[in-house]
Order: C-alpha cells, then sequence, then structure tokens
C-alpha cells in the first residue's frame, strides 16, 4: 500500500504526537477521567485509608491475617514492630496494586480519542491525505496513548510516594514506598500494562466508529482484567523480584503481540474502507 | 501542454468495491497537466473512492493509475507529497486553533518549525484567515472551515490538487469565491484540478472538461458544450408554469408531435423539443385545455440539461 522507508520520520511522528497532544489537553472529556482516576487512587484513597491505619497503628495490636499466610509471604511484614505492620501492609503492598489501574485506564481513554475519535471527528481521512508511512502514523498514535500514560503513571507514583510516607511519618522507620517491587513494578510492569491497554484498545477502536463506543467496548474488555490486574498483583507485590520480572514480561509479551497485530492491520487502505 | 506530455493523472480499468459492493468500475481517465476536470455525479457515485485511489489512501482491486507518472499505490508518500486535498469534510480538529491546525500539517509534511510558520502566515493572509487565525475552529463557520482546508491543502505548493465537493454547504457568495480561486489555481498557476462534486454550476463554470459517473462508471466524459450537442438531443425550452405539475401534464406535453422529453421542475417543466415550431403546438395544446402558461423561452443546452438527460438514461438503463 504504502512504501516503507527504512527509518521512521521522527518529524512527521513527533508532529502528529504534538498535535494530538495538544488536542488532548483541551479535550475535557478526555482530561478528567483521566486525571480524576490516578487522583483518587494515588492521592485521596492512600490518604484516607493511610490516615486510618496510622491511627490503628497507634494501638499496636497484631494483625491476625497475617498468620493466615504463607510464612515467606508474611515475614517481611510480621517482622517489622506491631506499630509499623499495619501501615506497611495497606500502603506498601495491599494499595499498591491498584497502581495498575493509571496505566491500563489512562492508555485505554488516549488510544480510544486517537483511533476512534479520530474517526469520529472526521480528521482521519486528512492525515490518510499526508505522506506519512503507514507504519509512522501507527507508531505517532501508539505514542500518543503510551507516553501520557506512563507520564501520567510515574507522576502518580511520585505523588503516592509522597502521600504515603507523610502519612506514616513518624510511626514508620524509614520509608514504606519504593521498595524493589514497586520499582520493578513502575518501571517494568507498567509500561507493560499501559501497551495493553492500547493494544486492547487498538483492536477495539478499528471496529468503532465513536470515542463512546469504543470506551464502552473497550471497557467491556479491560474491567475484567482491571480486577485480575488487582487481584493477581496483590500476589505480585508479595512474591520476590524475579517473579515479578517475569509477570511482567508474560503482560508484556500478550501486548506486544496486540500492538503488532493492530500494527500489521493498520493499513491505509482498512482505515479509510471503514471510515 | 507541452506536445506529447503524458498525461498528470492516467487511469485504466481502475476498479475498487467494498465487500462487494461496487463502488468505481472500470474507470478510464486521463487529465493533463493545469486541467481542471470536474467529476461529476450523485452521493455514492464513486467519486471520493477515485480520489482516495489516486491519491494511494484506497489500493484498486484492478486497473492501472499513474500520477505524477508513479503509481499510487507502491509510491504512495511520493505522490503525496505533491498533491493536496480537500476532503468534503473539511477535516479540521476543533480543539486547536486555525493557525495550529495548519502548522501541524506543515511539520508533518517535513517543514522546519519557522519555514512551517512562514508558509502558514502567507497561507492564512492569502485567505483572508489572520484575524482569526488564533481561534478554536470550533466556532468557524462553513465557509471559513473550507477556506482553512483550502489554505492547508495549498501549503506545500502542490502540483495536483484533488478538491472533493470543496463548495458543500457553502453559501452562494462564498461558493463563488471558492470557484474563482478553483479557477486561478489551474490557469494562473498551472496545478492540474480534479473537482469531485455534484453541483453543476461550479463545474460549468471553472472544469475544462467533465466526467459523469454514476453508479461507479463513467458514463460521459468531454467538454460541457461537446457532451451537451452529443447527448441533447433536441432544443431545450422551459416552460412557466406558476407551479409544480403532475404527472397528467406531462404526459398531454408529451403527447404533443416533436416532443422529445419532459422533466417537471419546480415553476413547470423543462422540455426538449425537435424544433420551433413544436413550442408553439405545445402553447396551443396547454391552452386549449385551460392551462395558464406564465412563459416559455427555448435556449441553448445547459450543463443541467446534459446532467438530466444522462440521469434519465442511467434510470431508463437500470429498468
Amino acid at each position: 500500500m504504502t512504501t516503507i522507508t527504512s527509518r521512521p520520520d521522527i518529524g512527521a511522528i513527533r508532529a502528529i504526537v504534538a498535535r494530538d497532544l495538544c488536542a488532548v489537553r483541551r479535550s475535557k472529556a478526555v482530561v478528567i477521567p483521566m486525571l480524576t482516576v490516578p487522583v483518587l487512587l494515588m492521592v485521596v484513597l492512600p490518604l484516607v485509608v493511610g490516615y486510618a491505619a496510622r491511627r490503628a497503628s497507634r494501638t499496636g495490636a497484631r494483625i491476625e491475617f497475617l498468620d493466615s499466610l504463607p510464612a515467606q509471604l508474611s515475614d517481611p511484614i510480621s517482622s517489622l514492630p506491631p506499630e509499623e505492620q499495619l501501615l506497611t501492609l495497606v500502603l506498601g503492598f495491599l494499595l499498591a496494586p491498584l497502581f495498575l489501574i493509571v496505566p491500563l485506564m489512562v492508555s485505554a481513554v488516549l488510544a480510544a480519542d486517537a483511533f476512534a475519535g479520530e474517526k469520529e471527528r472526521r480528521t482521519m481521512e486528512t492525515l490518510l491525505h499526508l505522506p506519512v508511512a503507514d507504519r509512522d502514523l501507527f507508531i505517532a498514535k501508539f505514542l500518543t496513548g503510551f507516553l501520557p500514560a506512563v507520564a501520567v503513571s510515574w507522576i502518580g507514583f511520585a505523588a503516592f510516594t509522597l502521600v504515603a510516607n507523610a502519612v506514616s511519618w513518624g510511626i514508620v522507620d524509614g520509608l514504606v514506598v519504593p521498595n524493589a517491587l514497586w520499582l520493578v513494578v513502575i518501571f517494568w510492569v507498567a509500561p507493560a500494562v499501559a501497551t495493553l491497554g492500547l493494544g486492547i484498545m487498538v483492536r477495539v477502536s478499528a471496529r468503532c466508529r465513536t470515542t463512546q463506543e469504543a470506551n464502552q467496548l473497550g471497557g467491556a474488555v479491560i474491567l475484567p482484567l482491571v480486577f485480575v490486574a488487582v487481584g493477581q498483583s496483590t500476589g505480585l507485590l508479595l512474591v520476590d523480584v524475579p517473579l515479578a520480572l517475569g509477570i511482567g514480561a508474560g503482560i508484556w509479551l500478550i501486548a506486544l503481540t496486540l500492538v503488532i497485530r493492530g500494527a500489521s492491520r493498520f493499513t491505509r487502505d482498512r482505515v479509510a474502507g471503514n471510515s | 501542454m507541452a506536445l506529447h506530455e503524458p498525461p498528470t493523472i492516467s487511469t485504466r480499468a481502475l476498479s475498487r468495491s467494498f465487500d462487494g459492493r461496487i463502488a468505481v468500475d472500470g474507470l478510464d481517465l486521463d487529465i493533463n497537466r493545469g486541467e481542471v476536470l470536474a467529476l461529476l455525479g450523485p452521493n455514492g457515485a464513486g467519486k471520493t473512492t477515485t480520489v482516495r485511489m489516486l491519491n494511494g489512501v484506497l489500493t484498486p482491486d484492478r486497473g492501472e493509475v499513474r500520477v505524477l507518472g508513479l503509481d499510487p499505490s507502491t509510491d504512495g508518500d511520493e505522490v503525496r507529497r505533491r498533491t493536496g486535498v480537500l476532503t468534503e469534510n473539511a477535516g479540521l480538529d476543533d480543539r486547536l486553533t486555525a493557525r495550529e491546525n495548519l502548522e501541524y500539517t506543515a511539520r508533518m509534511r517535513g517543514y522546519s518549525l519557522t519555514e512551517a510558520r512562514t508558509r502558514v502566515g502567507t497561507q492564512l493572509d492569502r485567505f483572508a484567515m489572520t484575524e482569526v487565525a488564533d481561534l478554536q475552529t470550533a466556532g468557524f463557520s462553513t465557509g471559513q472551515r473550507k477556506r482553512l482546508a483550502l489554505a492547508r491543502a495549498l501549503l506545500h505548493d502542490p502540483e495536483i490538487l484533488f478538491l472533493d465537493e470543496p463548495t458543500s454547504g457553502l453559501d452562494p457568495a462564498a461558493t463563488r469565491e471558492v470557484t474563482d480561486l478553483i479557477g486561478s489555481l489551474a490557469r494562473e498557476q498551472g496545478r492540474t484540478v480534479l473537482l469531485a462534486t455534484h453541483f453543476l454550476g461550479e463545474a460549468g463554470r471553472v472544469a475544462d472538461r467533465m466526467a459523469v459517473l454514476d453508479r461507479g462508471r463513467l458514463r460521459a466524459l468531454g467538454k460541457p458544450d461537446d457532451l451537451a450537442a452529443e447527448l441533447w438531443d433536441g432544443v431545450p425550452a422551459d416552460l412557466d408554469l406558476g407551479g409544480p405539475v403532475d404527472h397528467a401534464v406531462l404526459a398531454l406535453i408529451e403527447s404533443v408531435d416533436g416532443v422529445m422529453r419532459t422533466e417537471a421542475r419546480a415553476t413547470g417543466a423543462t422540455i426538449a423539443i425537435r424544433d420551433r415550431a413544436t413550442m408553439a403546438r405545445v402553447l396551443a395544446t396547454l391552452t386549449d385545455r385551460h392551462i395558464d402558461v406564465f412563459g416559455a423561452t427555448i435556449r441553448q443546452a445547459s450543463m443541467e440539461d446534459v446532467y438530466f438527460a444522462l440521469e434519465s438514461s442511467f434510470a431508463a438503463e437500470s429498468q
């Protein structure tokens, strides 16, 4: 269909990403959900739950729930002084899995806007008539979703780190977060999850004509994954680093497979034929 | 055009279908450098699909295309570097300002920031849009949107312009403004223009030749006057009967010896007659039946007559 030059046209890709992000910044329908969920999960929730845990920690009571876990999972927390255990468990482990919802959701919202939204606004055809290779168009659209998803996740994590350590200040000796597992999640698993969200939405958006339709259909696919991710990553954070790296690799594998298949189907002919 | 210069755009047996529905069927077309060709036809005739195939956006199922000597299916990016397109919908991102819409397009076309700004400034001036350049396009009128989209299509001085319904949604003054501009782009600046439209008026004003498409097939191609002579047998005449007429009146007119065709219009009917004497018989017949005739005009065949003649023949064929 289109001659693919050996190197991507970085200038064109950068211009498309810049245009899309400029437009997204001005779209309340995109920005509000994109920022509300991270703020709730990374700031409000740790603040409220952490404060409650802080008050409960002052009693110094043992957490009986730890007795039901295998020793290798409960030992890192059981070995702490009693007043530190609840705060460390809640902020350092139990809330942490929710973090993975952020890259998944942000990438999905932006991908819906970048692919289905472009069709809905009837601006896709203008792009198709430009001298930009199919592959470069796809890369640009992918980055439009991926870069903000990772950026929001990392900024959200920085905010979470501040809140979590501030709430536990004076009770926990040292920092609750980050620890080695958190770093794996932030820098390895979160980008994989963002890519997974994009991979799903690229496929979904190809079948939809509006952003709303894409979000609804995408939500039906992504929500169960969110529950699975939350459930699984609770365990992830209680296991060791190599296993966390392995789980991340598994997510990367699925995500990249979806993205590569999406890219191979992203041709001008298909896109124009569906618009 | 230089002697023996190959056509700027050439198609042979160009065909494309979607899910079994034929959009373009065996299109043979040559367009020369500096020529304005109007691709005329109703909605769904295959005009947009043709433009998309010429610009390498869609791949033909069958046939050959050459644009500037290149095959858009394999050299799409090179073709698109040298063409400018105004899509039917202006395709502006309403969350961006007029200037941003143009600047980002210029950057996507590979211009540096400085050059992009210079070109955008020039186009905004040219299309009298400098005052609204920093407003988001969401509040723009259809005319402003079309002008801005045309400015965007011309940012890179393309050799070929594909204009898909450039005047749809415009008021008469804006339509005249756009058609005048299209004419000057070809005549003064030597650009080749393919004008896909279903408006006869603009096609008649600016096109050197017109090609009529119907259900994907090329039904007529030629200079407007030649087409009129070839397709419109008889003399066209307009009858002003003070309002729309029913089938009975049309049948009555058709029964007059020498009447070849009738077509109902808002104020009466357009008819094709063998000669001037036929008109006298038509008037006598109508007057005998106490049907008021407010006016009768015999004239030259127009583009509209040609178009309606073609439509009648398409309808007859499909039956």
